[in-house]
């Protein structure tokens, strides 16, 4: 190992980058631009659902009733439906994505102290949203009913409404959320944005960037030279390494500063952990350029390999507690999920370093691997 | 006359297909690409709807029951699958929030020790939850799920005393709840998954291979052969579009009944000949997206970036992994921009829900003109840049 011709290729590959203003300006622009429309878009959050309402009582009660779903936020109300006929067409085109049927004599069952039974239809393609709107939807359910409980027994009995309410809620349930007490979004998505867009950026920079030598035929200048395997490699990942730390910098200012996610843990620590995380990314741009020969290959087997794996297994939409078996085996070998645990407990949870020292570890063993392994791949004979 | 313009034409179609054949031959040759070109319309398609929920399942939930009364275990049994799970009992509360802090836990309930005497009593019981809220939406579910659980219970208790003094519960005048789930009875994930992920492996072909193959001619410089050749700019592009196409076509039909149909059991309500008729429309919309961008873009490095540019932000933005109905309005708008937003909704309309082109026809109207639109721009930039 020899740092001169290190830094002759290193300094080779940094003139390259510049002098491309396309690209050296997109590898900043595209990560900033991502965590933006990402950050104000991306939300997993379910509301104005479409709805539509088919009256068939028309009665005081029926359009109250109907109101509580009118009036939520939930609900973006589009209107009265003559006809549960029409309902079909309404639900195939996604005019609407939840319907509710008040059959006749609503009003004149419950008054007089009768069940009645509201049917509900609810799309059920994206079964998240159709979960959480079926949640939505009991839950208004049985306000109503508590209301009209309380309202009947205080009558039948005789006693006071207050008296009623609390004899129909014998166990109080009190929450205390923990982390993110006013339960935004945006605090807990800002942070695991960071690891998403490290995830895809750092490994397509590498993998043009090595594969383009090999198609442009410019890498047998390499193997004729006296510049090592390693020396090659470590110079020319060492310049995109160094724009994938700027870039983690200005995401943390961006998470921080345009979003207000709260960051309550250590900042070194932090960036220490997200250089282990990015030397991971970078090396898996490494490996997938070792195996491919040209930068169309290497752009499909990047974005396949890093975005939807960082997406579905890291549990920046879903905790991997939740995945089934497979899927947390899969989560569990991908580097991805270490440092959604690292993120949050830096930014919402405040923990130190006792925490979570094991992921950072792990995330350090992934990068050694990766680099090891990019190292025993890359020959500096063509095979053919 | 005629007959000159008849050889015209045959000149014309002859030259389209010698093209064409050159691009076919030019993916075939790359094994690498056509190795990850089957690898993600099967397996990667089938990870993606095997193992991926986005629901909240099985939270894992820690017990603190200073009680351990018959009331208190009878509370604690309904917290089960599939929303919650018990995975543990903390013994003292500061061990309890350790597991939350490590991510072991999600929410630890905690019942005061005087729980089942305040039930007998008549005095409300109080019972606490701690939820981990990092997961903004999930620690919501998981609040409204626990509400539900002891709201229901708490009515069970009351109703079960009152029944003994004469209150009758069952002919209450109470909501009967009586919903139903259309084109996914049984909320299968696996379904839309796999759906998704397949309409977003068709995005990314169709975005990336044909602008990555036109800019590969400009860096090795054969667009110039191809510029002195008589050839025009539509008998250029089109041969390229055509070809991705037909590999993207074929990909998607061994997806849909190997992976889609034949694993996850998906019934396929609508025409499939509408559905490739659709897709393949919605390709060559795409795949105009991606030539335009090799009209700006001067090497693959730059196609690569403007690519992730332009295919994350519509990939997560046009409903293919989350409700678009919460966006902000102005994103929403936006989003009409993006061919893959009407492609969700025909896709998913016609593979799940059965429409046709009665109900979807304006989706596709729209599609059309926004394609032709993007691939005329794309056309006209391409003569451009030559000039």
């Amino acid at each position: 190992m020899n740092i001169r011709r290190i830094s002759a290729v290193a300094q080779k590959e940094w003139r390259e980058i510049v002098r491309d203003k396309v690209f050296f300006s997109l590898a900043f622009i595209v990560p900033v631009a991502m965590m933006i429309l990402l950050g104000y878009g991306l939300s997993m959050d379910v509301e104005n659902i479409p709805l539509t309402i088919v009256d068939y009582d028309r009665s005081a009660l029926s359009r109250d009733y109907a109101y509580r779903f009118i009036g939520s936020r939930y609900f973006d109300f589009k209107g009265y439906t003559a006809h549960e006929h029409d309902l079909r067409v309404l639900l195939t085109d996604n005019r609407v994505r939840a319907a509710i049927i008040i059959p006749p004599d609503f009003e004149k069952n419950l008054l007089a102290g009768r069940p009645s039974a509201v049917q509900t239809l609810i799309d059920g393609t994206f079964p998240f949203r159709a979960q959480t709107t079926k949640g939505y939807i009991i839950a208004i359910n049985s306000a109503v009913s508590m209301d009209f409980m309380t309202d009947h027994l205080s009558r039948t009995k005789g006693i006071s409404i207050q008296k009623a309410r609390e004899l129909l809620h014998p166990v109080i349930l009190e929450t205390r959320y923990l982390y993110n007490q006013s339960l935004k979004s945006i605090w807990s998505l800002a942070p695991k944005l960071i690891m998403l867009i490290l995830m895809i950026s750092p490994p397509f920079l590498t993998a043009l960037g090595v594969v383009r030598e090999k198609e442009s035929g410019s890498i047998y200048n390499i193997y004729v030279s006296t510049v090592s395997r390693a020396e090659f490699l470590i110079g020319k990942i060492f310049p995109y390494l160094a724009i994938s730390l700027v870039n983690a910098v200005i995401l943390f200012l961006l998470a921080t500063g345009l979003f207000g996610a709260p960051f309550k843990g250590n900042v070194i620590v932090f960036f220490a952990s997200t250089l282990a995380y990015v030397c991971c990314t970078t090396g898996i741009g490494l490996v997938a350029s070792v195996f491919v020969r040209t930068q169309t290959a290497a752009m499909i087997v990047t974005s396949i390999i890093t975005l939807v794996p960082a997406v579905l297994y890291s549990g920046v939409l879903i905790p991997v507690f939740s995945l089934e078996k497979t899927a947390q085996v899969v989560a569990h070998l991908l580097p991805a999920m270490y440092y959604t645990n690292i993120v949050t407990a830096c930014f919402m949870k405040g923990t130190g370093i006792a925490y979570f020292w094991q992921d950072v570890l792990v995330l350090a063993g992934y990068a050694a691997g990766l680099m090891i392994l990019g190292y025993l791949l890359f020959r500096k004979r063509t095979s053919s | 006359m005629s007959s000159t313009s008849s050889v015209d034409l045959l000149n014309w179609l002859r030259r389209l297909h010698v093209m064409t054949v050159k691009e076919f031959l030019q993916l075939l040759r790359d094994a690498v690409l056509l190795i990850f070109i089957a690898y993600a319309f099967t397996a990667d398609i089938y990870l993606a709807g095997a193992g991926v929920s986005l629901q909240l399942r099985e939270a894992a939930l820690v017990i603190l029951d200073h009680d351990k009364s018959a009331s208190s275990r009878e509370l604690l049994s309904r917290f089960m699958p599939p929303n919650f799970r018990i995975t543990g009992e903390a013994s003292h509360p500061r061990h309890a929030m350790d597991l939350l802090d490590q991510g072991d836990a999600m929410a630890v309930i905690d019942i005061g020790p005087a729980f089942e005497k305040s039930l007998i009593s008549q005095e409300p019981a109080t019972v606490q939850i701690q939820i981990d809220t990092t997961n903004s939406v999930l620690g919501f579910l998981a609040s409204s799920y626990a509400q539900q659980i002891t709201g229901k219970y708490g009515l069970e208790i009351a109703l079960k005393k009152l029944g003994a003094a004469g209150g009758n519960a069952a002919t209450g005048p109470v909501i009967l709840d009586d919903h139903r789930v259309w084109f996914n009875p049984n909320q299968n994930d696996a379904w839309f998954m796999s759906i998704s992920e397949l309409l977003t492996i068709i995005t990314l072909f169709s975005v990336l291979l044909p602008g990555a193959a036109m800019v590969r001619e400009k860096e090795r410089g054969t667009v110039e052969q191809l510029l002195v050749a008589p050839l025009s700019a539509f008998q250029i592009m089109f041969p390229k579009v055509l070809a991705m196409t037909t590999v993207i076509l074929i990909g998607c039909a061994i997806s849909l009944s190997v992976v889609i149909a034949g694993i996850f059991h998906v019934p396929i309500k609508g025409s499939l000949t509408l559905f490739f008729a659709v897709t393949a429309l919605y390709v060559f919309t795409t795949a105009g997206l991606g030539l335009f961008i090799s009209t700006i873009a001067r090497n693959l490095a730059q196609v690569g970036m403007m690519t992730v540019l332009v295919f994350t932000p519509m990939l997560f933005l046009s409903g293919a992994w989350t409700p678009p109905e919460a966006m902000p309005a102005w994103m929403r708008t936006v989003m009409y921009a993006s061919p893959l937003h009407y492609y969700i909704d025909t896709g998913f309309g016609i593979l799940l829900k059965g429409a046709g082109m009665d109900i979807l026809w304006d989706e596709v109207l729209e599609m059309a003109l926004l394609g032709s639109v993007i691939f005329g721009l794309g056309m006209w930039r391409f003569r451009k840049q030559f000039e």
